[in-house]
């Protein structure tokens, strides 16, 4: 084996250039794959994290009692892998009263929340801005304190239920409730999570004060009653619960191996408390859902990666190609002296295994760096990670080298040892091409994709409510028999197309300097054609990737500016809108190019919570855009004046229009919560018509009517949310905004922050990182691809340009057969990329159809990456024939005309 | 096998050495020799395996530098030019049939001497057609070198090399690969072109009966 390696060691060493080539383009093709894979694991590590921050509370166990509470919250907090686990309560009360300098001011009813006093350590249900907890005080929510006019130190009182004595408390603090729709959600641990309508006022005070003056007027809600979640957000009495937060730490790896571990934890829990507690599990709930996420990203990976990383090896399969002949010649010397068939496999291995560890060392390095410098914010490396990489890269690089040698060197080690048998060897066609199997793949390939666009086949299902994905292996046969047709196409093609095209153009006997170039060209048909079979594939991987990634940006910004409302949105309590002038304070910013206000809530149809927004119809179009598409049965336009001339009109969804046999005309009585008594009443509107999405609005069911009806019936003091519309940047807009009306507590987003922000929105996978790593390496690839097909070219060339130059052939006539059939491989390879990545492209985005929210008009074209692809490209090739004609000058001549 | 200038040579050598490697692999393919051609002579440079002919072949047309030595086309040293004045001068003047005839195997027979013919350059340059005819190729014009028989593909590199009217016409084991007749036929023809022609020809070869038929042996 010492001596395998040896003369595997010395063969690449004889041959530096050779043996760096191999070693280069191997490197890029693992750095390729192994950047890719750094990508992915680190994207599903990130989606697992950032699921995991976006719940507020883990864990909610409904039990029968305070002490019950206590001494479950104890037992569960003992338990490994939980961070914090705390009784709590929540209840409902009657109604708020303050006297305030201006009066006394009375609020409806609401909910109030028990917590102790280290509540806050890990659970972030709700986050303090002024103030503190503290025993017999109470903290209010924003909302509400702005409701009664109070202030620290002030005092209310507190009416637990109708006829009950008022209780007195002094206000200790001001704070936001963050997630007040899980806090107050009726708890059934058979039922899981079922977020409410938050409560419209919100009174939080220490557990014990609880327990002490509100408790005992109010009853206990049973642990188990399934009654308690038949009414969201009409809680009746006391649920006391143990809230739980898990440990982040604990939960590692994908979303689904985070999910797996998150239930066994929770089962490990109740089991340890047998009979005590059971838990509605937010968190699984949501990691359920980005395991889903999680899945439709791997595929997204997959159809945009792998196609990659295939043809990087292909060019690992060209540059191995740029030495065949000398290797046939060095094998056969090695025959000639006695070697056999194991001998020159085991020295072929040891090569490839010599060669697969410099690359992929390479390889690694080059990932890890295009990772951390290409993915924002890096990719949080560890040492085993490293290592992990590391290994995987060497692995696939000699695996990579091995299969190139292997394949480059089939037809010589064959022939090597079977020369005296030749006649046996098949010289027919492989049987795919007697099966017509490219041409069947591109068939089949053209069918499912007629089948895909007939037929709306989508790999999301329910688009209009909460988007489910459902992958199938069916919808993956469109892209990737048209990649293998194409590929297998252009190999039976080998070049034929392109030669019969010469040949049509050089007509004749060449007898002219173009003449010469283009007989050449025509006849060097297979090689040409392994070219562009490399060199097109590798630039329609590129147009796809740029055409698909720049579409999915584009209609991540559609969703976005749908998801978020307008390109800068502020959100402010009922009320503070109107009192503060906030919609004339932005309107007035310089970059607002226009405003309008609205009222979000909600309404009860039949059973059914829905959102309802409050438009004023004459300014809406004036802060945001509206689409005709988003309605059913007329235009934006049509359908904003409908509501102008129905003062009590109202635009439903397509499904309320089904549900309750609805048509246009139709009056619809809706529940609205009444703000001045805190309970629900029902208000009469007219349906003018269907709406099927909206700015702000949620995927599921909606309603839009008039603001100054809907105030009227809620007695919302206000609107609560302005769309704001800009002339220019929206980050720097949404800072004016902040800076200009500072210190309300209301929040302002703009659609930047939101186009990167990871929610439940399927689309909000982020491609980022994974496009700028593949089309970072899909410029260099370019460039490297055609240096490489220039050099192999030169390499498989030499014996004939030294023959031109020992007849007197100059610099320049032998360098123009170089950079000619280099140019018409980038050209054939240009229209080849064109055609094929559009059509690709055509076809992700297809599949994909239901992802996009709007499905997108066109396909967005990325001229810039194009152009830089098309450019590195030509650059590679620029400088390969600059350097190539530079060594035909200093060819051998001598010892290369000697060589047989 | 020293030899003095007595008048203006086509082509000389003097003391040049050819040193292939370096350290153990280090080959001396010429050691100090001296040689001269003149206008319209034919000589056999004669010699066993390794003895030197090729590169001394090669030397002569500019294809390989001394290591030591001056090397002179009509009175001018070789080693003063530059790679394209040295393929200027191939290209008007010096002629190679190898010994594999070394076709351009993208190129049909009549291209491969048309192509000669283009890079010559010259003012009156020789029709491709007339130069397959002399050698009796013309209706093999459209064959590329794959589809000719070695005795064949050499007569093609024969009018590739007449297509560049040379002075001098370099011939490297021209017959090593073809059967006695074939071999026979080739030597006819480029005997009987030298005469038609007058250029010199330079034949390596370590066959003393092909040798026999040039007007003066020499032995390396």
């Amino acid at each position: 084996m010492t001596t395998y390696a040896r003369l595997a060691a010395i063969g690449l060493g004889r041959a530096p250039g050779r043996t760096l080539t191999r070693v280069l383009v191997l490197g890029a093709a693992v750095a390729l794959l192994g950047a890719m894979l750094l990508f992915i694991g680190h994207s599903l590590r990130t989606m697992t994290a950032s699921t995991i921050r976006s719940v507020p509370l883990d864990w909610q166990g409904p039990v029968s009692s305070h002490r019950a509470a206590v001494r479950v919250a104890n037992g569960v907090a003992k338990q490994p892998g939980i961070l914090q686990a705390s009784p709590a309560a929540t209840a409902p009360f009657a109604a708020a009263e303050h006297q305030a300098p201006v009066g006394r001011i009375q609020a409806g009813a609401g909910a109030i929340l028990a917590v102790p006093r280290d509540y806050l350590s890990h659970i972030q249900t709700f986050r303090l801005l002024h103030g503190t907890l503290k025993p017999d005080q109470i903290v209010l929510d924003q909302q509400l304190a702005a409701t009664l006019q109070a202030h620290i130190g002030d005092t209310m009182t507190i009416t637990p239920r109708k006829g009950t004595k008022p209780q007195r408390f002094r206000l200790s603090g001001v704070a936001i409730v963050t997630a007040p729709d899980v806090v107050f959600q009726p708890l059934n641990p058979v039922l899981g999570p079922a977020p409410a309508q938050p409560p419209a006022n919100v009174v939080i005070m220490p557990l014990q004060t609880f327990a002490r003056k509100i408790a005992s007027h109010l009853g206990t809600i049973a642990t188990a009653s399934l009654g308690s979640s038949a009414l969201p957000g009409a809680q009746t009495g006391v649920q006391w619960q143990v809230q739980a937060q898990v440990d982040p730490a604990k939960l590692t790896g994908s979303p689904s191996h985070a999910f797996a571990l998150a239930t066994q934890t929770k089962n490990r829990v109740e089991r340890s408390l047998p009979g005590q507690v059971q838990f509605v599990d937010n968190l699984a709930d949501n990691l359920n859902t980005a395991a889903g996420d999680a899945l439709y990203a791997e595929t997204l990976y997959i159809m945009l990666a792998v196609p990659g990383a295939l043809i990087a090896l292909g060019l690992a399969y060209l540059a191995a190609l740029g030495t065949v002949e000398r290797d046939r010649r060095e094998l056969a010397l090695l025959r000639a002296r006695g070697a056999s068939r194991r001998d020159l496999s085991v020295l072929a291995s040891i090569e490839s295994a010599l060669i697969g560890i410099v690359a992929g060392l390479l390889g690694a390095g080059v990932a890890l760096l295009a990772v951390s410098r290409l993915v924002h914010g890096g990719i949080g490396l560890t040492l085993g990670r490293a290592l992990l990489a590391v290994g995987v890269c060497i692995g696939l690089a000699f695996t990579g080298a091995a299969a190139a040698r292997v394949g480059a060197s089939l037809a010589v080690f064959r022939g090597s040892v079977t020369e005296g048998r030749r006649s046996a060897r098949r010289t027919g066609k492989p049987l795919w091409q007697r099966l017509w199997l490219d041409l069947l793949a591109l068939a089949v390939s053209g069918f499912v994709y007629y089948l895909t666009a007939r037929t709306g086949f989508s790999a999301v299902v329910n688009p209009d409510s909460n988007p489910t994905l459902s992958l199938s292996v069916y919808m993956f046969l469109a892209p990737a028999l048209l990649w293998l047709g194409a590929t297998l196409l252009l190999v039976r093609l080998r070049g034929r197309a392109l030669a019969w095209v010469v040949q049509r153009t050089a007509r004749e006997r060449a007898t002219t300097p173009a003449g010469f170039l283009l007989a050449s060209a025509g006849r060097r048909g297979p090689a040409i054609n392994r070219g562009l079979v490399v060199i097109g594939l590798l630039l329609a991987f590129g147009v796809n990737l740029g055409i698909f990634t720049a579409t999915y940006d584009q209609q991540a910004q559609v969703d976005a500016q749908l998801t978020l409302g307008a390109d800068v949105v502020v959100t402010a309590p009922p009320g503070v809108t109107a009192r503060e002038g906030l919609e004339t304070k932005i309107s007035h910013l310089r970059g607002v190019a226009g405003t309008t206000a609205l009222d979000h809530s909600y309404a009860y149809v039949g059973p059914d919570l829905q959102d309802i927004f409050g438009v004023d119809a004459g300014t809406l179009t004036n802060g945001t855009a509206l689409r005709d598409s988003y309605f059913l049965g007329g235009s934006a336009g049509q359908m904003l004046d409908r509501l102008r001339s129905t003062p009590d009109g109202i635009l439903v969804s397509k499904e309320t229009i089904t549900d309750y046999s609805l048509a246009e005309g139709d009056l619809l009585k809706l529940r609205v919560l009444d703000r001045r008594t805190g309970a629900f009443k029902v208000v009469p509107f007219h349906v003018v018509g269907i709406v099927q999405e909206f700015p702000s609005a949620p995927k599921d069911s909606f309603m839009v009517a008039n603001l100054p009806y809907l105030e009227r019936v809620t007695h919302d003091p206000g609107p609560n949310v302005i769309f704001v519309k800009t002339s220019g940047d929206p980050t720097s807009m949404s800072k004016r905004v902040v800076s200009a009306t500072a210190g309300g507590g209301w929040i302002v987003k703009n659609i930047r922050e939101q186009t990167v922000q990871t929610v439940s929105s399927i689309t909000t996978v982020d491609l980022t990182g994974i496009s700028r790593i593949e089309e970072a390496f899909a410029i260099l690839l370019a460039a490297g691809a055609m240096a490489l097909f220039v050099s192999v070219s030169l390499a498989e060339r030499r014996h004939e340009f030294a023959t031109m130059a020992a007849i007197g052939a100059s610099l320049r006539e032998i360098a123009a057969f170089l950079w000619s059939e280099a140019a018409l491989v980038l050209a054939a390879g240009l229209v080849l990329a064109g055609l094929l990545g559009s059509l690709l492209s055509e076809m992700l985005i297809a599949m994909l159809q239901h992802v996009f929210d709007p499905p997108p008009d066109h396909l967005a074209v990325p001229w810039s990456f194009l152009g830089g692809l098309a450019g590195a490209a030509l650059a590679g090739t620029a400088v390969a024939c600059f350097l190539a004609a530079r060594a035909v000058a200093r060819l051998p001549l001598g010892a290369i005309l000697r060589e047989e | 096998m020293t030899q003095v200038a007595t008048r203006a040579a086509l082509a000389s050598c003097r003391r040049v050495s050819v040193v292939y490697g370096e350290g153990p692999a280090r080959v001396v393919a010429l050691d100090g020799v001296d040689f001269e051609l003149d206008p319209g002579e034919s000589v056999a440079l004669r010699g066993r395996s390794g003895s030197g002919k090729t590169t001394l072949l090669h030397v002569l047309g500019g294809l390989v530098e001394p290591t030591a030595g001056v090397v002179e086309w009509k009175g001018e040293p070789l080693s003063s030019l530059d790679v394209a004045a040295r393929a200027q001068i191939r290209a008007g003047g010096i002629g190679y049939v190898f010994q594999s005839a070394n076709l351009l195997p993208y190129f049909s027979a009549f291209e491969n001497i048309a192509f000669a013919v283009r890079v010559a350059g010259a003012n009156r340059p020789p029709a491709p057609l007339e130069l397959l005819e002399l050698v009796g190729l013309a209706e093999k014009g459209d064959n590329l070198p794959a589809e000719l028989s070695g005795g064949e593909a050499q007569r093609v590199a024969i009018a590739r090399a007449l297509a560049q009217q040379p002075e001098l016409l370099l011939c490297d084991e021209p017959t090593g690969q073809l059967d006695s007749d074939t071999g026979d036929r080739v030597l006819s023809l480029v005997d009987a072109l030298r005469h038609a022609f007058g250029f010199a020809l330079v034949i390596a070869t370590h066959d003393a009966e092909v040798a026999g038929r040039l007007e003066r042996q020499v032995d390396l």
